[in-house]
């Protein structure tokens, strides 16, 4: 009979893995199953923004929380504090920005509205035709493809154990505890937690949940490296975009334009056709991008329920299980709302309430 | 390494173009990579992570070495037909 | 509907065949090159520029492919750089005259291949070329590498770039082949079922052994050394792995270094569309999983030439019309075709068996990432050393994508496609783990750098397609 865990942790993205670690402090043996390899998926694909312009005023709290967490990472993530600016071309945009940014303000984000001119002041290579803007002095950046070796780290810090390329193919709760079926052999542990992003709606089937989770399909690009354009984060009233400049010289942008494809499929892909407004839109910011060429685009997932707010709780009818997904601005809310789950699982009051599953219709099945 | 690396004769008439400030003169149609690398300008650009001279490598589109700036945008010198006029900067 | 039955991508042997073929049998047939004219890498055409007195034999055959394609009736773009595909299939590209998307429900990707690279110290200093660049140099411009070069790497293709250096003026200051001389031996009997080509290769070797050019089997380069160039070169002896032993032998003075170890199938369009692929090193490395009509698994997508396994451009064009022929019974037109399918097949085989077994020499053990040294710099968009990659592998990268992600590596702007082979020895020697694991670089559009000014054209702000904001 092989080791039971306390815990089982599907999904080696960040929510999975700082779930895992605090779980793992918290004195729980813990394994993270992972059928990539860590932070392959959305965690590690994604553009790396952290701003607090786009987040959900309801999720700020968490945001400003995950924010500081990646500035302590430092540059184990590649993190940058650039300050943000969000652009306005046209009155329709303006009315947007003015409204958006006063409630993010009110639920705590510094941002401020500045004038045209001080755009031109900040960022002289930014397009003249900006008729408002807005400004936050958090706002920056990390590297999101190191979030899977700044996770193994923790990881392996925390005592955790890690099985990557281990897909779990059925899930069994007969015995009093769940036995992961893998193709390296059976994991068994007393409580269990998915976290795997797009792929929540096929493990919650595996456990006779029927979730809502439905995937996008976000468009990062990167050009290669050039000479100095822009040194804050750019973002849009819209949030179609977000751009910035690593200190290497490469831009990268993106802004949730859609791909195609789905978890289902297995992959997915960049559509040519919003890649090009894409890319127009951030041209349309920053005309010096001219002179640069793109090198690569790809695509990521990105999990959602239909209220766009979190799944963060336990599994709805399910003893000892638990979901975690759908985090929107989950790379910069992650590692705070991982850990918090944690706490959860730990039995402890988390710091802030989570979200909790049950408020949809998921039919458990008996097992 | 001295003179011209060219066998035979040219077709085309002559053509002149600026490479770094530098007046030089190709044959027209021939690539920027090739004309520069017979003339013995073989460094074009200077590697931002080790400060060494780089120059072209593959010939064929792949590597991104020659890689230069034309009116300011970058371009590969192996796929860029030399015209008359063309002002040519390395990149740094 | 779209104006086209069949895309063929590149205008090399095999896709010109290809598109002959499918045009002759009453397909509308487009062909896209991103060179001024057809030919491919072979048959490279020479640039207008250019006068050569006496044209060689690839000259000859170069120029009755562009003539055959020309009367073909199909339509060529050449000069147009695809840098993205989607399924079913759209073709995007770059032209003279800005984007062009081309669609068709059948699609030949004939795109060939690249070099093979393991890098050695000093081969980023100006001079140093690869050995496919060396024939560009000479085939399309009629340039020398240099006064006194040095051609080193492994496989056939340096003895045929040597004895070009030689016919045209230059000298060749030593030929170094990592390859041992054995390796020849063992492959004869392929070799033999096309004298024809065995007197060419031999035709090369003779030039060189007159020209009185030292050839060095079983060595390498241990080192390229220059401050603004290629000064001189030091060479020695490897194992049969490949493993460098003992000191250095010699040292050349040269003025120009052309490296190759043989080619890789080009298969970033296969990928990109998802098609599955499989470790072949024999035919060099990752290619396409086909069937007998050289259908990949996605439907439609057909390979052909190198890119569907490195076999020489005398198998290339057998390929081209087999996949033609594919394409033909997947459109249920032209009749029955299965006599003639198998007999180009056949041909197909033998002359690949040749073509296969010329490639197979050049193709490193995996022991050879004992040639790249510590502070060689292996990554050259991004400037990474061996130590530095070496460095992430000891900290759990296992995969080529692990290795991009903590790395870099293979992210610059040449997609992987100088490094990625390189990395993925060094990964191998490392954990001990086999190719298929490894990975190969990831294919994302664009597949070369291309201007955004290229992508995005002239447009309206107004115009922008601007979704509904997200949730607030």
């Amino acid at each position: 009979m092989s080791a039971l865990y306390d815990l089982a942790v599907i999904g080696g993205g960040i929510l999975g893995g700082a779930a895992a670690c605090r779980a793992a402090e918290g004195g729980m043996r813990t394994i993270v199953l992972e059928q990539q390899t860590l932070g392959s998926g959305a965690s590690g694909v994604n553009a790396g923004t952290l701003s607090l312009q786009i987040k959900r005023v309801k999720l700020m709290p968490y945001a400003i929380k995950g924010h500081e967490l990646w500035e302590q990472a430092g540059e184990r993530v590649g993190f940058h504090k650039t300050g943000g600016i969000t652009l306005a071309f046209n009155q329709r945009e303006a009315e947007l920005l003015h409204e958006r940014m006063a409630l993010k303000r009110e639920a705590g984000a510094p941002i401020q509205l500045i004038t045209p001119a001080r755009v031109a002041e900040l960022e002289p290579n930014l397009s003249r035709k900006v008729v408002a803007a807005s400004w936050c002095a958090q706002d920056g950046y990390a590297n999101a493809s190191l979030s899977g070796a700044y996770y193994r780290t923790l990881l392996d810090a925390a005592g955790v154990d890690i099985r990557e390329r281990t897909p779990v193919t059925a899930i069994d709760r007969s015995g009093g505890a769940f036995q992961l079926a893998t193709p390296a052999g059976t994991i068994r542990a007393t409580r269990l937690l998915l976290a795997c992003g797009a792929w929540l709606k096929g493990a919650g089937a595996l456990l006779g949940l029927d979730l809502p989770v439905r995937a996008r399909v976000n468009t990062v690009s990167v050009t290669e490296r050039g000479p100095a354009l822009v040194g804050t984060v750019i973002g849009h009233a819209t949030g179609l975009l977000t751009l910035k400049q690593k200190p290497n010289g490469s831009v990268l942008i993106g802004g949730g334009w859609q791909g195609t494809g789905s978890p289902d499929e297995g992959r997915s892909s960049v559509d040519p056709a919003t890649l090009l407004p894409n890319l127009r839109l951030a041209m349309f910011a920053v005309p010096g991008l001219d002179r640069f060429r793109v090198v690569r685009s790809w695509t990521g997932f990105e999990a959602n329920v239909p209220d766009f707010y979190p799944l963060a709780g336990a599994a709805p009818g399910i003893d000892n299980a638990f979901l975690l997904g759908c985090v929107r601005g989950g790379y910069t809310i992650g590692p705070y709302i991982g850990a918090l789950m944690g706490d959860l699982i730990l039995g402890r009051e988390p710091e802030l309430p989570l979200f909790d599953p049950g408020r949809f219709a998921t039919t458990a099945a008996a097992a | 390494m001295a003179g011209d690396l060219h066998i035979g004769s040219a077709r085309t008439r002559t053509v002149s173009f600026r490479f770094d400030g530098e007046a030089l003169t190709a044959r027209e149609g021939e690539t920027l990579a090739a004309a520069l690398y017979a003339q013995g300008r073989r460094t074009l650009r200077i590697s931002r992570d080790d400060g060494g001279p780089r120059g072209a490598f593959c010939f064929m589109g792949v590597c991104q070495e020659c890689v230069v700036a034309i009116d300011g945008r970058l371009t590969e010198a192996c796929r860029t037909p030399v015209r008359e006029g063309l002002v040519v900067e390395s990149v740094r | 509907m779209s104006d086209y039955d069949l895309i063929v991508l590149g205008a090399g042997p095999a896709g010109a065949a290809a598109a002959i073929k499918a045009r002759r049998l009453g397909l509308r047939v487009a062909v896209i090159d991103e060179a001024p004219a057809a030919g491919g890498q072979v048959y490279r055409a020479p640039s207008p520029a250019l006068t050569i007195a006496r044209p060689d034999a690839d000259r000859a055959k170069g120029d009755d492919v562009r003539a055959r394609l020309a009367a073909s009736g199909t339509v060529l773009y050449a000069n147009h750089r695809v840098w993205s595909l989607t399924p079913g299939f759209s073709v995007i590209s770059i032209g003279p005259d800005g984007p062009l998307t081309l669609e068709a429900s059948n699609l030949i990707v004939a795109a060939g291949a690249i070099e093979r690279h393991i890098p050695v110290s000093g081969w980023t200093l100006p001079g140093v070329i690869g050995v496919a660049g060396a024939t560009v140099l000479l085939k399309a411009h009629g340039v020398l590498p240099g006064r006194r070069v040095v051609v080193a790497g492994s496989g056939p293709l340096l003895l045929l770039v040597a004895s070009k250096i030689i016919a045209a003026g230059g000298e060749v200051a030593a030929v170094v082949d990592a390859a041992p001389r054995t390796g020849w031996l063992a492959r004869a009997g392929a070799m033999l079922a096309r004298p024809d080509l065995m007197a060419k290769g031999s035709g090369w070797l003779l030039a060189l052994l007159k020209a009185r050019v030292p050839i060095h089997s079983g060595a390498a380069i241990r080192a390229i050394h220059g401050t603004d160039g290629v000064e001189s070169v030091t060479i020695g002896r490897v194992d049969r792995d490949w493993r460098p032993v003992g000191a250095a032998e010699r040292r050349v003075p040269a003025d120009a270094v052309c490296l190759g170890f043989g080619l890789l199938p080009s298969t970033e369009v296969t990928r990109l569309l998802g098609a599955e692929h499989r470790y072949e090193p024999e035919l060099g490395g990752w290619i396409p999983a086909v069937d007998a009509s050289l259908q990949t698994s996605v439907p439609g997508l057909f390979v052909a030439g190198d890119g569907a396994g490195v076999r020489g451009a005398d198998a290339a064009p057998l390929s081209g019309e087999l996949a033609a022929l594919g394409v033909i019974s997947r459109l249920g037109r032209g009749g029955d075709l299965a006599g003639e399918a198998t007999k180009i097949e056949a041909e197909w085989h033998k002359s690949g068996r040749f073509g296969g077994a010329m490639s197979a020499l050049a193709v490193p053990p995996p022991a050879a990432a004992a040639m790249i040294a510590a502070g060689t710099t292996v990554c050259r968009c991004e400037g990474l050393s061996r130590a530095a990659l070496d460095a992430a592998i000891v900290a759990g990268a296992r995969t080529l994508a692990d290795l991009k992600a903590t790395t870099r590596c293979g992210m610059g702007p040449c997609g992987g496609r100088v490094c990625g082979e390189a990395a993925a020895m060094l990964i191998a020697v490392a954990t001990g783990w086999d190719r298929e694991a490894i990975g190969q670089p990831s294919a994302r559009p664009p597949l070369r750098p291309v201007p955004l000014a290229a992508i995005t054209g002239a447009f309206d702000y107004d115009d922008l397609p601007i979704p509904a904001p997200a949730p607030l």
